[in-house]
């Protein structure tokens, strides 16, 4: 058959584009479903680890810090003692490391290790239930460790109000995702699992401290503060800290538009580039 | 080539199908027909496009050109549903190793939106049918390199696909490994599912298709049953004359009317002819002297070697 016989492809409507990019209403759950089966035997020491580590951290972080800072502390807080003031704040921090690290190797490793992914691309799931259902999974994972860590903020005090502790886990939740949507978006581009050192090492564990969380934003240069509010953290604590403390928060709307944005945003492109790595 | 069928039966159609990865051509205007309950092969050396073409067929590489019909739609546009009816092995291992054996039917039943009840039904029948029933509760990664492919078998077959494909289903595995999967899936065959593979071993071609396509450089040279094929291009018997030290001084007039055709490889000259017992008394009285040789019944092999003058492992 000669070159000029053969029909070149159609090339598809803009719809049908967007179609093939859009999750499907449903088959997005299985992928849940799926990765709930996978961890449903780690469940005993998730739970383990949901109740020690904030008690550890808050232990190590806020007592022992909370010493050293002393007396300064309600120049910092305003009024508050230092465990009260970073409590919260290390629990949207707690979020986002949870959030990053499930979006980082489980991801890459279902692509490259298991090759699970390469299975799922021959059902009738499309990369973007993939990713959407990977993606939800995680904010369920990330979740779950709120409850805890909100439950051991209200029995020792630190929270006052149950509302605003079940609001907090709303906001570890969504900031898990700010984190992890963005981070598959990269995971799903890696060969390696060396590009991970680089995420936690200069952006993670920095962003730990730049956030608000041991200390407020505004003790920062100006250009800092700029860059700490264009990424999820900063938002986050601000939500969590108001929250826990009880006190107003202002441009509340707006925290939570930017991390609904990391979150959306991330999760979109990790869809593009998932699909155009898996369907070659 | 002449397309030997284009019957309304017909579960997979291509027409000009090709695809390129930049500057690549990895399938050139390939034109193919898999039939209902046919078992069709894709035969050739590794690079040929057997895999690109599977992935096409498989709807998880959309093609460059030509025209691709899969149970009667474009998997360009009816991705979803096409991969729905159809069971894909593919050549690495992607069971997940953190699931037992029947979970990994289980769950990957779910993401055909098939109900809970019936997977778990067809699960332990699948289980049955590949003897894997007692290693139900297990962990994937202690079975060995047999057992898991006919794991990812049984997988596939979950949603009780109309076409089942297998990319080089017993690359790896041991002979009697080997037998059993190619007993497993002939009992498929006959319970009526259509199946298509890839493979470079031409004895696997041989066994297991009713008709298959040799693939070459993107290209499909050859079209037919393996009956047919070697009939068509090779003669009954070869003749393999062995030379440890090469074969490239033998000089062309030496090799001719030994047989009806020769080919000649590193270390061996292999003749094709009626009769390898007569064809070898005449390379002896050609002055040919051999340090061992043998006569066997042309294979698929000879066919290849014929066609594109390498042998499939080369």
């Amino acid at each position: 058959m000669s070159a000029a016989q053969i029909a070149p492809r159609r090339s598809r409507g803009l719809f049908a584009t967007i179609g093939a990019y859009l999750p499907h209403p449903t088959r997005w759950r299985h992928v849940v479903g799926y990765m709930v089966a996978v961890y449903r035997r780690e469940w005993v020491g998730s739970l383990f680890s949901g109740f020690v580590e904030p008690l550890v951290v808050l232990a190590g972080l806020g007592i022992g810090l909370g010493v050293l800072v002393g007396d300064r502390a309600a120049e910092i807080t305003g009024g508050v003692s230092y465990v009260t003031y970073i409590a919260p704040a290390l629990m949207a921090s707690q979020a986002m490391q949870f959030g990053a690290g499930e979006a980082a190797w489980p991801i890459l490793g279902r692509i490259m290790w298991v090759r699970i992914y390469h299975a799922m691309v021959a059902t009738p799931l499309k990369p973007t239930d993939i990713i959407v259902g990977a993606i939800a999974f995680i904010g369920g994972k990330v979740a779950f460790a709120a409850t805890f860590f909100a439950g051991v903020l209200l029995a020792t005090g630190i929270a006052t109000s149950p509302l605003g502790a079940l609001t907090m886990i709303g906001v570890s939740t969504l900031t898990g995702l700010a984190f992890a949507a963005p981070i598959t978006a990269f995971s799903v581009t890696q060969k390696t699992d060396q590009g991970f050192a680089f995420i936690f090492r200069l952006i993670i564990t920095p962003l730990t401290f730049f956030s608000g969380t041991y200390f407020p934003i505004e003790n920062l240069p100006e250009w800092a503060q700029f860059i700490s509010w264009c990424t999820p953290l900063a938002h986050g604590v601000a939500l969590s800290r108001g929250l826990a403390l009880g006190t107003e928060i202002p441009n509340a709307a707006t925290h939570v538009a930017v991390l609904a944005a990391w979150t959306i945003g991330g999760t979109v492109i990790a869809s593009i580039l998932f699909r155009r790595r898996m369907l070659k | 080539m002449n397309l030997s069928t284009s019957n309304a039966t017909a579960l997979i159609r291509a027409r000009g199908l090709t695809k390129t990865f930049g500057s690549r051509t990895a399938v050139d205007a390939i034109n193919f027909d898999v039939r209902d309950g046919e078992f069709f092969g894709f035969l050739g050396p590794n690079g040929a496009g057997k895999t690109t073409t599977m992935r096409m067929i498989a709807g998880v590489s959309p093609r460059t050109a030509g025209t691709l019909e899969i149970l009667g739609s474009d998997p360009d546009t009816d991705g979803p549903r096409i991969r729905g009816q159809l069971g894909v092995v593919h050549q690495q291992e992607t069971l997940d190793q953190e699931l037992t054996v029947r979970e990994n039917l289980l769950i990957f039943g779910r993401f055909f939106g098939i109900e809970r009840k019936e997977i778990a039904e067809r699960a332990d029948q699948l289980l049955e049918l590949f003897q894997l029933s007692d290693r139900a509760k297990d962990q994937v990664e202690p079975l060995s390199g047999g057992m898991k492919r006919r794991l990812s078998i049984a997988r596939s077959l979950i949603n009780a696909p109309r076409v089942l494909m297998l990319d080089e289903p017993t690359t790896g595995l041991d002979p009697q490994a080997r037998h059993l999967l190619w007993d497993a899936l002939q009992r498929l065959k006959r319970s009526g599912t259509t199946i298509v593979l890839t493979t470079h071993y031409m004895d696997e071609a041989e066994q297991l298709c009713d008709r298959l396509v040799v693939m070459d450089q993107a290209k499909i040279v050859a079209e037919g049953s393996p009956r047919q094929l070697i009939e068509e291009h090779a003669s009954r018997e070869v003749l393999e004359l062995r030379f440890p030290e090469g074969t490239s001084r033998i000089s062309k007039e030496t090799l001719d009317g030994i047989g009806d055709r020769y080919e000649r490889l590193a270390e061996r000259v292999i003749i094709g002819c009626e009769n390898g017992e007569a064809a070898h008394a005449r390379a002896l009285e050609h002055g040919l002297t051999p340090e061992s040789w043998l006569v066997r019944r042309s294979s698929l092999e000879d066919v290849f070697l014929r066609l594109t003058g390498r042998s499939l492992d080369e």
